[in-house]
Order: C-alpha cells, then sequence, then structure tokens
C-alpha cells in the first residue's frame, strides 16, 4: 500500500496515521494555519469544522500536498511528508468541485489512478467495485455532464477511493447539493469508511454535518485549533466561547467567577448569579462566558422559575418553534412545542446542571 | 420569422457572400477565359486548367505553400504551448503586460520586420558577429539569411503570437482544479499535461493551428524578400501571372487550386483536432 511512498525509515509503533507539529502557513501578509499540532488515528473519521476562512482547508491541501507549510512537520505513518508532491502521498481528496475530467467517462474517471501506475491488473473489475462502493455501476459510460450534482460527487468518490489510499480528504464534498441529498450521502460516506476502514479526513463549515459523521471533531478559529474532542464534548462542553457561538444556537452570557468548587462554579451575569459545570482552568475572579444550549430552558419546571422575559420573536421550525425571550436586556433562544405571540411574557426554567461556563475566546 | 441568436452572424455572413464568394465566381469565370494580344476573351476554354493541371511547377509551389502552413503551424504549437501554460501562471496584472509584449513584434510592420531581420542574420550581421567574436565559427554561417532556414525561422517567429493567444484563452479555461485532482491521483506534471492540460485545451491548439496555417500558408513578402532563391511561392506566381506575364485565366486557375487546396487542408485539421475527445468535451456541449 505505500508503494508510492518512499519507504518508511522506521516502523509505525502508535496506531497515529498521520502527525502535524507546530504547521504555519502564511500566504503573503495573512497567516493562514499559525502553528497546530493535529494527529489523525488510523480509520478515524476526523472533522475540521470552522468558519470560511479559519484554515481549514489550508490544512487539507498541505496533506494532499498543494501547499506547502512554511515551518513545522508533518509525517504520514512515520515518514516525513516534507518534500512529497501529491503524486507520490498514499492520499487522495475528493474535491468541492467534484473536479471530474469532463472528457473522460465516468469509467474512466474512476480508472485514472490505476492507468497511471501502469501495469495494474484488472482494472475494469476494480472500477465496477469501486462504482458499487457508491452506487453508480450503471453510470460507467456516461460523461459528467450527463451526471446530477449527487451522481458527480458519488463518481468523485469512488474515483478517490479507487486506489486505497491511508487517508482520504473530503473538502466540503456535500456542501453544493440540496439538503435531502446531503443527507443521504452523509450516511453513505459514514457506513463507506467503516467498510473501508480508511481513515477521513473531512472539511466542512456545517456543524450538524459535523456531529452526525465524526469521531473527532476538531474546531478551528483564525489559523488555529480551537477544540479537539468527540462531537458530545465539543457540545457540551465547548472550550471557549468561540466553540459555543459556532457550533450552536447558544445564547452567551458574559460574566465573572464568583467561586469555584471542583468541576463545579458560580458565575455572576446580568441574569444573575448561576451555578454550573466549568472548563478546566478557570478560577475565581476570572472573566467567563456562562453557555445556555436551547434545550436547556424550558417553560415548565418545578419550584419557582430561573427568569422571566418577554417574547420577542418565535421562528416555526417544523418539528418545534425557536422562541427568543429578553431577560434583563439578554436574549435568551429556547425550543419550544407551543408557539409564543412576540411581547408575551414567559417563565424559563434553567437546567443549570448541563449548562457550561467556559473561558472568553481571544 | 422569430429572432434567433444565429441571426446576428447574418449581416457577416452577407458581407462574406459579397466580399469572398462573388469575387471567386468572378475568378472561376476568368479561369475559362482566352487571351489574345494582351485581351481577355470571353469563351469556354479549359487552356489555363490544361496548363495548371500539367505544370510541375505549379504543384509544387501549392504544396510548398501547404508544407510552409503547416510546418509553421507545428513549430508554433510546439513553442506556443509552454508559453501560454506559462501565462496562465501569471497574476492578472501581469497577464495584460504579457500579451501586450507578445505582441509587440505585430506593430512593427512586416517591412520594417524583415529588414530588421536581414540586419540580424545577414553576412555581416548581429548573430554571425556575434558567434564569430565568441570564436564559435570561423565564417559566416550562410544559411542563416536567404534560405528556408530563413523562411521557417521569420514565419514561425511571426505567426508565434496567434498561436498563443488561442493556447492561452483555452488553458485559462481549465479549472485548476482539474489539475490538482490530476496530481492527486497520482499524476506527475507531465502526465498532468497530457491527460488533462492538454486534451481540454484542443479547442485552442484548433483555433491558433487554422489561423497560424492560412497566414503562413498564403505568405508571400517573407519568403520572396528573406528566402533568396527558395522564396519562390504560389502567391508570388499568382501576382506574377495577374500583372507582368497577363495570363489572367491561369492566375485564376492556379489562385483557384490553391485555394482549394488550402481549404482541404484546413478542413482536415480542423476535423481532426476537434474530433478529439477533449475538444468534444469543451465545445460539444449543445
Amino acid at each position: 500500500m505505500n508503494s508510492r511512498m518512499e519507504k518508511r525509515t522506521e516502523p509505525a509503533l502508535s496506531p497515529l496515521l498521520l502527525a502535524m507539529r507546530g504547521v504555519v502557513k502564511t500566504f503573503g501578509r495573512s497567516t493562514a494555519v499559525d502553528g497546530i499540532d493535529l494527529d489523525v488515528p488510523e480509520r478515524a473519521f476526523l472533522t475540521l469544522l470552522g468558519p470560511s476562512g479559519c484554515g481549514k482547508t489550508t490544512v487539507l491541501r498541505m496533506i494532499a500536498g498543494f501547499e506547502t507549510p512554511d515551518a513545522g512537520d508533518m509525517r504520514l505513518d512515520n515518514t516525513p511528508l516534507a518534500g512529497v508532491p501529491p503524486e507520490r502521498r498514499p492520499v487522495n481528496t475528493v474535491f468541492q468541485s467534484y473536479a471530474l475530467f469532463p472528457h473522460l467517462t465516468v469509467n474512466e474517471n474512476v480508472a485514472f489512478a490505476l492507468k497511471l501506475r501502469g501495469g495494474v491488473p484488472d482494472i475494469p473489475a476494480r472500477v465496477r467495485r469501486a462504482l458499487e462502493a457508491v452506487h453508480m455501476t450503471d453510470f460507467g459510460d456516461r460523461y459528467p455532464h450527463q451526471l446530477s450534482g449527487g451522481q458527480q460527487q458519488r463518481v468523485a468518490v469512488a474515483r478517490s477511493i479507487i486506489a486505497e489510499p491511508r487517508l482520504l480528504l473530503l473538502d466540503e464534498p456535500l456542501s453544493a447539493l440540496d439538503r435531502k441529498m446531503r443527507g443521504h450521502l452523509q450516511i453513505e460516506l459514514k457506513a463507506l469508511q467503516r467498510r473501508l476502514g480508511i481513515a477521513f479526513v473531512y472539511v466542512t463549515h456545517d456543524q450538524e454535518e459535523a456531529f452526525a459523521l465524526s469521531d473527532i471533531v476538531v474546531v478551528m478559529n483564525k489559523g488555529r485549533i480551537a477544540q479537539k474532542a468527540d462531537p458530545q464534548t465539543i457540545y457540551s462542553r465547548p472550550a471557549d466561547s468561540f466553540v459555543a457561538d459556532f457550533i450552536g444556537n447558544s445564547t452567551l452570557v458574559e460574566g465573572r467567577i464568583l467561586e469555584r468548587r471542583g468541576d463545579m462554579a458560580t458565575i455572576g451575569t446580568p441574569l444573575g448569579d448561576i451555578t454550573a459545570p466549568v472548563a478546566d482552568g478557570l478560577a475565581g475572579g476570572e472573566a467567563a462566558m456562562l453557555v445556555i444550549r436551547p434545550e436547556l430552558l424550558s417553560t415548565r419546571g418545578e419550584g419557582p422559575a430561573t427568569f422571566s422575559g418577554i417574547v420577542n420573536n418565535c421562528v416555526f421550525q417544523g418539528e418545534r418553534n425557536m422562541v427568543q425571550a429578553e431577560v434583563a436586556g439578554i436574549p435568551l433562544r429556547f425550543a419550544a412545542e407551543a408557539p409564543h405571540a412576540a411581547g408575551t411574557s414567559v417563565a424559563l426554567w434553567l437546567d443549570a446542571d448541563h449548562s457550561f461556563i467556559t473561558r472568553i475566546a481571544t | 420569422m422569430t429572432f434567433r441568436q444565429s441571426h446576428l452572424a447574418l449581416p457577416v455572413a452577407v458581407a462574406i457572400m459579397a466580399g469572398c464568394i462573388a469575387p471567386l465566381a468572378v475568378l472561376v469565370a476568368f479561369s475559362f477565359y482566352e487571351v489574345e494580344d494582351f485581351d481577355l476573351i470571353p469563351a469556354f476554354s479549359f487552356r489555363a486548367w490544361g496548363d495548371l493541371a500539367t505544370s510541375t511547377t505549379d504543384w509544387f509551389l501549392i504544396g510548398k505553400a501547404v508544407l510552409s502552413g503547416v510546418a509553421t503551424t507545428v513549430f508554433t504549437a510546439l513553442l506556443g504551448f509552454p508559453v501560454a501554460l506559462a501565462l496562465t501562471r501569471l497574476a492578472t496584472s501581469a497577464k495584460g503586460l504579457a500579451i501586450i509584449v507578445l505582441l509587440t513584434p505585430l506593430y512593427t510592420g512586416e517591412i520594417v520586420r524583415i529588414y530588421a531581420w536581414r540586419i540580424v542574420l545577414g553576412g555581416e550581421g548581429l548573430v554571425n558577429t556575434l558567434l564569430l567574436g565568441l570564436g564559435l565559427i570561423d565564417e559566416p554561417l550562410k544559411f542563416l539569411l536567404f534560405s528556408p532556414f530563413t523562411i521557417g525561422l521569420v514565419l514561425t517567429y511571426n505567426n508565434l503570437p496567434f498561436m498563443v493567444l488561442a493556447i492561452w484563452v483555452s488553458a485559462e479555461m481549465v479549472d485548476r482544479r482539474l489539475i490538482e485532482a490530476a496530481r492527486d491521483l497520482g499524476a506527475r506534471p507531465v502526465d498532468a499535461f497530457f491527460r488533462v492540460i492538454f486534451p481540454l485545451t484542443t479547442p485552442g491548439l484548433a483555433a491558433g493551428s487554422l489561423t497560424v496555417f492560412a497566414l503562413s500558408a498564403g505568405e508571400m513578402l517573407t519568403p520572396s524578400l528573406l528566402g533568396g532563391t527558395s522564396g519562390a511561392t504560389a502567391m508570388a506566381l499568382v501576382d506574377n501571372l495577374f500583372g507582368t506575364a497577363f495570363d489572367w485565366p491561369l492566375a485564376s486557375a492556379l489562385a483557384l487550386a490553391l485555394l482549394a487546396t488550402l481549404f482541404l487542408v484546413a478542413s482536415a485539421m480542423a476535423g481532426l483536432l476537434l474530433r478529439l475527445k477533449g475538444a468534444r468535451a469543451v465545445i460539444g456541449r449543445a
């Protein structure tokens, strides 16, 4: 499998597939990637999540070999990647625009990598197997422009897995598709990844997609890694206010930690003093951010209500209503089954034990 | 009749009919005339066509025109491809400048350029003086001027901008991501060129080839002023027959034969290039 790379300098001892250390990439005066460390274990589905311009695509392009890091070290299977051109890396890419060759049929597109190697036996059978994996066997003789966007994406995936890469890179592969097709392909990509056992590094700005697919989510902000964890942890314990803001509909309320006891702290905010789980390293007296996710606010509860506010907006979202109510000048978002008219008052109960106090992003 | 986009071509089509087809019809008529005492006499004579059919010189010159056109096309394509690809890699501001520089030779006018070549390539010219001075040669290179080499060199030089422009426009249309995809799938830069870039730039190559072929096959001035004894062309012969020789029928027949031959070769070239898969993928979607 490693025939395309220079021979290993030493056997890989850990199941670590890709290791990036202190990697920096600048374009002119702007720093796209600002010294990141990233490990991709074997068989992992890792997602780089962040807003446009956060550097996630640049990371992907450096792994593929299209960009050269200005500083830092990158190793694949413990072999340095520096100076290895894209064609000699056992890595393949699924491009955002699919990048299918317009002058080649589906079969020829998929066979491209094998034909280049020369002397690969039984190419037609391998092409058929790759197309089977993405349910496109009936389309082998078509040209890319005769296919829908979803079909083109499937072909792009087949083309990129046929050479059995060690690592598959996917650059916002589903962003051009409609919502329904995106959902279908998410499920298929996840199943394919499990079946092939190839590590995927997936770039997206869609947090739902990241959560649905990934074993590991790496949230990036301004060229740095803001948090790297499993989806549940990212969601319930965001490392800072940027992550909290980016991944959900949460309300962020700035305050100051009054007292910390173990994993819990009391934070003084315009909403009042609230005791909740707290991020590691935050101490009493520090400024911090209380993260209130929509599902932690309820219009029913035991005891006295935590807040009372005035509804100023209500958006019907199908299975629920997303309501925004103002409490002490702060707009709180919560989900409700029943619609709420603007201007009415509402009592809210907060499940503080599941909210989170995190640091303020710089 | 509703207006269609294709109707936009009507004015030009009419102009071509009037300015090209009609004179051709006149040529066809002349080719059957007779000449007596410097007078053109309307007759239905095959004399001119008979003369042409049996003249080895005439057909040699027609063949030479084809060869000259094809050779120039091949040389400009080989030299133009790297230049066109390099142009696509320049920054947008640099591209404009590069195009202007590329076209500079065309602003100078053909006669000026021809005499400049004489100065550069002559026995006591720039190249020979330089080579003699460096001690690389003992006596001036004779083949530099007034030889087939000169004609090939100058025709290639004159026509290179047209080839570069055509390929460049086509190469700009090739999505950079396709090249990255090819590299990603294991293509070395040279593989990426032959499997992706070249096929997708064949429309530009076809446009450039047809332009260069038409311009160079019919070229008369460069061969006659720089080609020396090898500078005879069918065009010059036509000129001579219409002028001093006053054989309009034969001139017409020769001009028509030359035109038909060049037209056939150009059609074959276009058909060949545009039938390639890459060209069909770019222009054949309709």
